[in-house]
């Protein structure tokens, strides 16, 4: 299990703190097509929960939108939990999967091991001074699914040995574009390793998408990640994106943090 | 000539200040008609903090600052003007005026404006069918640049005079005054009175100290102005706070108007309270805060300006610190800059914000008269 404050985390996530709705799925959101710069966390698809209801507060505030009532203290009585998923999508708001396994672990290590995961990471050499200057302010925003793949800070596990807080790392999952993709372990039980990402499939359209519990079932223990069976959404096989973005994936890896 | 304290000159700033709130009661009414009008009035559409409570300000006509800028120029023309003293500091406020009655202007009746970033110019040097419009995008680059950078400490514009345009003016302004106390005012006035400590000598560095301040107090002021009778009536204490201070130094020409501009605002700000009758706009609080700066700065109490002015200084840093928080760190410091939207955010109501600020106010001048007093 991750610890209690990383599970109290994930569990925000899936149920953003919005005064007055409940069951607000985050969205996902990932700034590679937007290329904010220099902008809120929250912005560019790396903030946490809190921080994300904090800038659609304002967001709504600022633009008059009628998701707050006047006094922000409030959403209004009449909205749905898809009505704020969709206003937050419009608006770009939502998390990436390098982000959220970022925050979560965060939260997972700090509370285990008392230490600032975004500080442990090695993200850029003191070489890159501009950028090295850029991660030791902003180490959230810069940790990415290679900088989390980085043999400088995580190492390659087997199968058997995949633990909770361990992540699942894809690189190169498209043909021709630069894309990576991150799960992180939730727990390991019964033969089941149970993983939480953000993502979007593109069966679930335009407003479907968010952070996402799936499971993989380990039925053929000597085998790799991709003989077992990857079920998410209640899709297993071809049906399930998830499964086919790790097979196009040029290297899949389960690995551990060296923290 | 009358010295420090002198009652003679009490007396006769007393009847400049009566004068000049007469005179401003009596104008207000004209105003008011003429905004309503030419329907220089605020528009919601084109201001998102115009919701909520704050919906009812839609339609309040702006620029009753023009109120407070005539006053003052009226006053000071007719009874109380010193080549030496006053023509400058009158100047000064009339271009910074003239700067915030355009981007008042144009917010109400102007269109969007097409702005180019770097990379459009860029492109447009490279690709440009006609050989001058290529020079032409290549000489203004580095301004499309200097654009660009002042972006960053604004919110998006797409209306009205920009950033960077205000500052070139406001650099003018600022220029203009330092060279005024550089080479007009005399020896003593290259030096800076340090609080506590006497005076030093700085020499030709009292020109960018002049036009920093100048500038930095015309933003803050402009900045601060968004609550009903915050800026009037901290305007009021921060020109007492100046009209003691040149009473107490026998200045003859400042001290009358001082209490001039404090006149003036006790007129605006009985209007102003909330609901205000008109407000402020761009044209007075650029144009009142640069007098405010150059007051200070003409009876040599440069440094005690973060105290004078000190609710608008509060404001300006709180937007300095968001923008540093939010572009450096990535999040924010306080729910939105300036301070004042801050407060409304976490559920201070207007009033509340506003007697608060005025009170501070009231108290930090009172601590800026007893520093310049040792």
């Amino acid at each position: 299990m991750l610890s209690p404050l990383a599970e109290k985390l994930i569990d925000e996530y899936f149920n953003l703190p919005f005064p007055g709705v409940t069951g607000v799925r985050c969205p996902y959101f990932n700034n590679i097509r937007k290329r904010s710069r220099g902008q809120l966390r929250a912005l560019v698809g790396k903030g946490t929960p809190k921080e994300i209801v904090e800038e659609s507060k304002i967001i709504s505030t600022q633009y008059r939108l009628g998701i707050f009532e006047n006094d922000c203290s409030v959403c209004k009585q009449n909205l749905t939990p898809d009505d704020i998923r969709k206003f937050m999508i419009d608006h770009d708001l939502g998390i990436e999967c390098s982000g959220f396994v970022s925050q979560v672990l965060r939260a997972h290590y700090r509370e285990l091991k008392g230490v600032d995961f975004a500080r442990k990471i090695y993200i850029y050499p003191p070489s890159k001074f501009l950028r090295y200057l850029i991660s030791i302010l902003r180490p959230i925003e810069n940790i990415n699914v290679q900088i989390l793949a980085d043999d400088r800070n995580s190492v390659a596990v087997n199968l058997g040995e995949a633990a909770s807080g361990d992540i699942i790392t894809m690189l190169d999952t498209h043909p021709t574009k630069k894309i990576n993709h991150v799960m992180l372990i939730r727990d390991v039980k019964d033969g089941k390793i149970q993983y939480v990402h953000a993502r979007t499939w593109s069966s679930e359209g335009k407003y479907g998408h968010g952070v996402m519990n799936g499971t993989i079932e380990i039925i053929f223990p000597k085998d790799n990640l991709m003989a077992q069976l990857w079920t998410e959404k209640n899709c297993n096989g071809e049906q399930n994106e998830t499964f086919i973005e790790a097979k196009r994936a040029k290297l899949l890896q389960i690995r551990r943090l060296k923290i | 000539m009358p010295s420090a304290f002198s009652v003679q000159i009490f007396q006769q700033s007393l009847l400049f200040l009566i004068g000049a709130t007469a005179l401003a009661f009596a104008l207000a009414p004209i105003l008011t008609t003429i905004l309503y009008k030419y329907k220089i009035l605020r528009k919601a559409e084109f201001d998102y903090t115009l919701q909520g409570e704050r919906g009812v300000k839609a339609g309040t006509p702006v620029m009753g600052g023009l109120l407070v800028i005539f006053v003052i120029l009226i006053i000071t023309m007719l009874f109380n003007w010193d080549r030496r003293y006053t023509y400058v500091p009158i100047g000064a406020m009339a271009i910074s005026a003239l700067l915030g009655a355009a981007d008042d202007l144009l917010n109400v009746f102007g269109g969007k404006r097409r702005l180019r970033n770097i990379k459009h110019s860029l492109i447009l040097i490279r690709i440009h069918q006609k050989w001058y419009m290529k020079i032409w995008h290549a000489v203004t680059l580095p301004w499309t640049a200097f654009r660009e950078l002042t972006s960053i400490f604004g919110s998006k514009q797409d209306r009205g005079i920009q950033t960077h345009e205000k500052l070139f003016l406001q650099f003018v302004a600022g220029a203009i005054t330092a060279w005024w106390v550089y080479s007009k005012l005399g020896q003593n006035w290259h030096t800076l009175w340090i609080p506590f400590d006497g005076s030093v000598d700085v020499g030709w560095l009292i020109i960018p100290i002049i036009i920093f301040f100048v500038m930095f107090t015309a933003n803050a002021v402009n900045i601060a102005d968004g609550l009903d009778g915050l800026v009037g009536g901290s305007l009021i204490m921060a020109f007492l706070g100046l009209a003691i201070l040149s009473w107490m130094e026998g200045r003859t020409a400042f001290t009358p108007f001082n209490m001039t501009v404090i006149g003036a605002l006790i007129a605006y700000t009985y209007f102003n309270v909330k609901p205000a009758r008109f407000q402020m706009g761009d044209v007075g609080s650029l144009g009142l805060g640069t007098l405010l700066a150059i007051n200070a700065i003409a009876i040599n109490k440069t440094l005690l300006l973060p105290l004078l002015g000190f609710i608008f200084y509060i404001e300006i840093f709180s937007v300095i610190l968001q923008v540093f928080f939010r572009r450096l760190l990535g999040r924010r410091l306080f729910k939105m800059a300036p301070l004042h939207h801050h407060l409304e955010l976490i559920g201070w109501n207007e009033e509340k914000i506003v007697m608060r600020f005025w009170i501070i106010q009231a108290f930090v001048v009172i601590v800026a008269v007893w520093i310049a007093l040792r």
